[in-house]
Order: structure tokens, then C-alpha cells, then sequence
């Protein structure tokens, strides 16, 4: 859990700098095991020690973008990170042998963007938006 | 004879390669194929896996919200920083005005509950809504409510969001064919986030407020009223 011993002993680890940027991104000092890279940059931390992380808190990401949010976590990485596969996806050999050769690259949410889904529909719609209209009190 | 001509043509090719384009230079150069240097504009790419160019913002190009986004002069820049930090302000204290219809609501319970615990994001449930910023719609609208929530909607103050949760809300879902039941509550209300599922999980609806987040972010009202 956070304390004041564990925040300066994991600044120590990590350095200032990279301890900065975990107080602006993940708001906690932590430190662990790099155990990868996904395609995007974001980076993959682990830290199995009972005595340093509780559990629920050892595995976790550093975001490459700015503007983070969990969708960019690729799927192989999410099954890492969530705990469904033991091994991260760079030496899990069930992963790297079943990966399809025909897969599509990995698209995180673009809501709110041009991109967004949108449902294929092609009839005029039926039902427009409600406005609102007041009858004139007679006098 | 012949080859020194081809020769002379050869090297003729490769000079007006290198000349400068005007003239009668230029008119010759017409004679050989040069690739054109203006290509017609490549379709935009559907992933990309740089993080200074994320596929957010190329899905972005051309839009009014890019446009937006970048400052075009000095007013717009200062305006479009106080934007943020309104932004900013709104996101981190998200009130939803909670508007439990169903078996959704007990989601939007798990959601405010330890294991989810939204108050770390700021969102406090307010039970009035003239102190609230978003309405969580949470299970099936029927028509005996929907005058309800309207009324509800039209008490809480500018700016105020709206969260579609389930199917029932966002479209009739189960009940679509009922006839006591508003297909989707976006007949009613104007909608921020559609948050699918039967019902959604709390971390679903959770992912949803994060996605309002981001919507709240990306406000620029400040450039806008400039702007027009």
C-alpha cells in the first residue's frame, strides 16, 4: 500500500524523472520488471512481490500517449495484464503460434472521432428529434 | 551514325532532367515521362501504431473538432487554454443524477460500490437534479416514465451530459415491441454515451464515464463563441 517509505524507496529504484511521469500518469510510485513492449510504445511493468504490491496492483502499463485510455492496450497484452495468460505475449508460445497471419491490426476506441461505428442503414429516418413548441396563451 | 544519335538523345533526356524547368526546357521535357511529383492524396491509413500520431487524430483530419483543436492565432490560443482548464474542472467532478429504471440500476450500484468505487474519478451520485451534470439512464424507459425524466432532464443546469445504459434505454432492447415502452430513451433526451449490454457490467459503465471524459475534453465552447 502507499507509504512514505515504499514512495521514496520506489523513487530511488526508478529515478526522478520516470518517477515524475508515474505521478502524472499512474498517480503512484511504483516500480517493477519491464517485461515489454506493445506495438504502440506503451510499456508493461511487473512486479510479483507480495511485500511491495499488493495483488490486483503488480501488473500494470505505462501509456505511451497522452491522451490514455484502456483501449489501447492491445488484446494480447490485455489477456497478460488482466491475469488470463501467465506469460506476457512475447514468450507465450500459444499466443505467437496461434496468432493468425490474417489478423487486423489492433484499432483502439475511436469514439468521438470520424472514425466511430456507426450502424449501416440506408432507410430515411423516421423519427426525428423532438422540438419543443409552446401554443401562445390567448389573451 | 545511328548510335551517336541515340546516344545524343540519351544524354539530351538526362540534361533536361536536371535544367531548371522554363523555356524551351521545359517545353522539350514534355518529350519524356517524369513521374508527377503531385500524387493524388493517399487514402488515410486504418491503424497506426505511432504514439505522437495516434489513429484518433488521423481519424480526425479535415473535421471541424481538429480544427477546433489547433489555435489559429493568439485569442483563440489563451481561449482554448481557459477551455481546458474548464474541462478539466468538469471532468474530475462528474455528479450524475441517478435515474435507476431497472435491473441496469444495480450495475450503476456495483459502479459506486469498493470494487469499482467511482468516487477516486470524482463522481459523487446526487440525488436532486438541479446539482447534478449528468443523468445515468439505467433500464427500460416506459412511456408512463418518460414524462418523468424529462422533466428531470429540463431541471438540471447547463452543461449537462446524458448516459444511455443498457439496451433498453439505448434502443427498446428487450422490450422493443411492447407497447408501453419508448425505444430508446434518445427519443427523449439528447444522448453523450451509449452504453451497450444486458445490463452492462460496472466496468462497462465505468469505460462509459471515462468516455464521457474524454467528450468533456474535447469542448472547446470558449473557441467556438470566437469563432462565430
Amino acid at each position: 500500500m502507499v507509504s512514505l517509505h515504499r514512495t521514496i524507496r520506489n523513487m530511488r529504484r526508478v529515478g526522478l524523472r520516470e518517477w515524475w511521469r508515474q505521478m502524472q500518469y499512474i498517480g503512484d510510485a511504483k516500480s517493477g520488471v519491464l517485461v515489454g513492449k506493445d506495438q504502440f510504445g506503451n510499456r508493461y511493468y511487473e512486479n510479483m512481490n507480495g511485500h511491495e504490491e499488493v495483488p490486483g496492483r503488480q501488473r500494470w502499463v505505462d501509456f505511451a500517449q497522452h491522451d490514455y485510455h484502456a483501449s489501447q492496450v492491445p488484446p494480447e497484452w490485455h489477456s497478460w495484464i488482466s491475469h488470463i495468460r501467465k506469460d506476457p505475449p512475447t514468450n507465450d508460445p500459444v499466443i505467437q503460434n496461434m496468432t493468425p497471419p490474417w489478423q487486423t491490426p489492433w484499432v483502439e476506441n475511436l469514439t468521438g472521432t470520424r472514425g466511430a461505428f456507426k450502424t449501416y442503414n440506408t432507410a430515411a429516418p423516421k423519427i426525428n428529434a423532438w422540438e419543443p413548441k409552446t401554443i401562445s396563451r390567448g389573451a | 551514325m545511328s548510335f551517336i544519335f541515340k546516344r545524343t538523345v540519351a544524354n539530351a533526356g538526362r540534361r533536361a532532367a536536371f535544367r531548371p524547368q522554363a523555356g524551351l526546357p521545359a517545353f522539350r521535357s514534355l518529350h519524356t515521362s517524369q513521374p508527377s511529383t503531385a500524387q493524388s492524396p493517399s487514402p488515410l491509413p486504418s491503424s497506426s501504431t505511432d504514439p505522437s500520431n495516434p489513429i484518433t487524430t488521423i481519424a480526425n483530419y479535415g473535421s471541424n473538432q481538429q480544427s477546433l483543436e489547433n489555435p489559429q492565432n493568439k485569442v483563440e490560443y489563451v481561449l482554448s487554454t481557459l477551455d481546458k482548464v474548464a474541462n478539466w474542472a468538469r471532468q474530475g467532478s462528474m455528479w450524475p443524477m441517478t435515474f435507476g429504471l431497472a435491473c441496469c440500476a444495480v450495475e450503476m450500484m456495483h459502479m459506486a460500490a469498493a470494487r469499482y468505487d467511482q468516487d477516486r474519478l470524482g463522481v459523487v451520485f446526487r440525488a436532486s437534479p438541479r446539482q447534478s451534470d449528468i443523468m445515468i439512464v439505467a433500464g427500460t424507459l416506459t412511456n408512463k416514465m418518460a414524462p418523468a425524466l424529462r422533466k428531470v432532464y429540463d431541471q438540471m443546469p447547463e452543461p449537462r451530459w446524458v448516459i444511455s445504459m443498457g439496451s433498453c434505454a439505448n434502443g427498446g432492447g428487450y422490450y422493443h415491441y411492447s407497447y408501453s415502452v419508448v425505444r430508446g430513451c434518445d427519443r427523449i433526451v439528447p444522448v453523450d454515451i451509449y452504453v451497450p449490454g444486458c445490463p452492462p457490467t460496472a466496468e462497462a459503465l465505468l469505460y462509459g464515464m471515462l468516455q464521457l471524459q474524454r467528450k468533456m475534453r474535447r469542448s472547446r465552447k470558449g473557441v467556438l463563441w470566437y469563432r462565430k
